[in-house]
């Protein structure tokens, strides 16, 4: 492979070297790990705890020493029986025997456990619920006051420019009458002028009739 | 069982944004490296060899470069659907520049995931994470001297891979043509 060729995989290797993800799915990836985490925490926490009140209940322990109270007398039977023991009925009727016993002890003892179950499950997504409604509501709120503050800042600019306006039309109507004045001003001047002319033509007449 | 959660909190706030970012290095996709992610920490939390893992980061480390090896391979195999051709990572803004370097970085990837482990790891370490020699050797357990030479010869082993990648391609090009 030629020189270029081994400049290009450094150049790829580089490239591939500064990729970095955007901070938005950063948080969300490190979030959704230890969403993980955490749940799996709870859930192994509540199995460990359902196993260990099935052991630590009497209901459990009065099912187990029955079971073994069974087996122990089915072999001093077996041992001390004169003949052999028909198997087959025997396990039906220890079957029948430890359904009768453990069925009703086991089903009640599950309910239990489903309801602890429930019960928890709906106390973290209530909790859960709350946090996530508190949060709606506080960004819900920060948005509003953001648009709040904008909307007053515009109205604001608003009036100032309403204002402005109206300070420059009554600007431009005070120049336009002093304009209007001086005109006026003017006009009398060139009237004044030709009254005087007329005047002084009148004087140099009587003047020179006198004469 | 409750110390290994806890440790992988930790683990999880400490490096958790250096793993993503190597995971989305190696699958030039973020919502892929989003699920690897995930997978990992399942995986270190079922797994008894981190707890004996004397250097528990580099395990880490191992196990996500691991996964995303093995998921590039998996992809390899799997004919590509529409729906799963999403955005690149890429720092390129022009589409057909985007497409072109995605590929090319494809191509550098696969052929290192064609190493072997310890020299993946190593190469890795030093060319994508941009890791002192120094720093690689401490987390591998090696000297300096010898992790420079695996970097070296998995360099090698790269050149070739992708040399006779390149001769392949350029072969079945002159056939297609002549047919």
């Amino acid at each position: 492979m030629s020189k270029i060729d081994e400049n290009k995989i450094e150049h790829k290797l580089k490239v591939l070297s500064q990729i970095e993800p955007s901070s938005e799915a950063t948080g969300r990836a490190i979030q959704r790990a230890r969403d993980t985490l955490i749940n799996k925490k709870s859930r192994q926490s509540a199995s460990t705890r359902i196993w260990r009140t099935v052991f630590k209940s009497p209901i459990a322990k009065l099912t187990a020493a029955a079971v073994l109270l069974i087996a122990v007398g089915y072999t001093i039977g077996r041992l001390s029986a004169p003949e052999p023991l028909d198997v087959e009925e025997l396990k039906a009727a220890l079957e029948s025997s430890l359904k009768a016993s453990l069925e009703p002890a086991i089903r009640q003892d599950l309910i239990v456990q489903l309801n602890e179950q429930w019960q928890l499950a709906f106390a973290a997504g209530c909790a859960q619920l709350k946090e996530e409604l508190q949060r709606q509501v506080r960004r819900d709120l920060t948005e509003f006051a953001a648009q709040t503050l904008a909307a007053s800042g515009t109205l604001t600019n608003q009036r100032l420019m309403e204002l402005i306006q109206l300070i420059e039309a009554a600007r431009w109507r005070e120049r336009q009458q002093v304009a209007a004045a001086l005109e006026q001003i003017e006009q009398e001047k060139i009237r004044l002028r030709s009254g005087l002319l007329a005047v002084a033509a009148r004087t140099n007449e009587l003047l020179d009739t006198k004469q | 069982m409750r110390d290994r959660q806890k440790e992988l909190l930790e683990l999880l706030d400490k490096s958790g944004a250096d793993l993503y970012a190597l995971l989305t290095r190696l699958t030039l996709r973020e919502d892929v490296a989003e699920e690897l992610m995930q997978e990992l920490f399942i995986k270190l939390s079922n797994s008894r060899r981190f707890d004996k893992a004397g250097n528990r980061q580099a395990y880490t480390r191992r196990a996500a470069i691991n996964l995303a090896f093995d998921w590039r391979r998996r992809q390899k195999r799997k004919p590509l659907r529409l729906d799963q051709v999403r955005e690149p990572a890429s720092n390129d803004s022009s589409p057909l520049g985007k497409l072109v370097q995605t590929e090319e970085l494809d191509e550098i990837l696969n052929a290192i995931g064609r190493l072997n482990r310890s020299s993946r790891e190593a190469f890795v370490m030093r060319y994508i994470q941009e890791e002192p020699y120094d720093y690689i050797a401490k987390q591998l357990d090696k000297t300096a001297h010898q992790v420079r030479a695996l970097c070296s010869r998995a360099l090698n082993r790269l050149r070739d891979v992708l040399g006779h990648d390149q001769r392949l391609s350029f072969e079945k090009e002159k056939h297609n043509v002549k047919n």
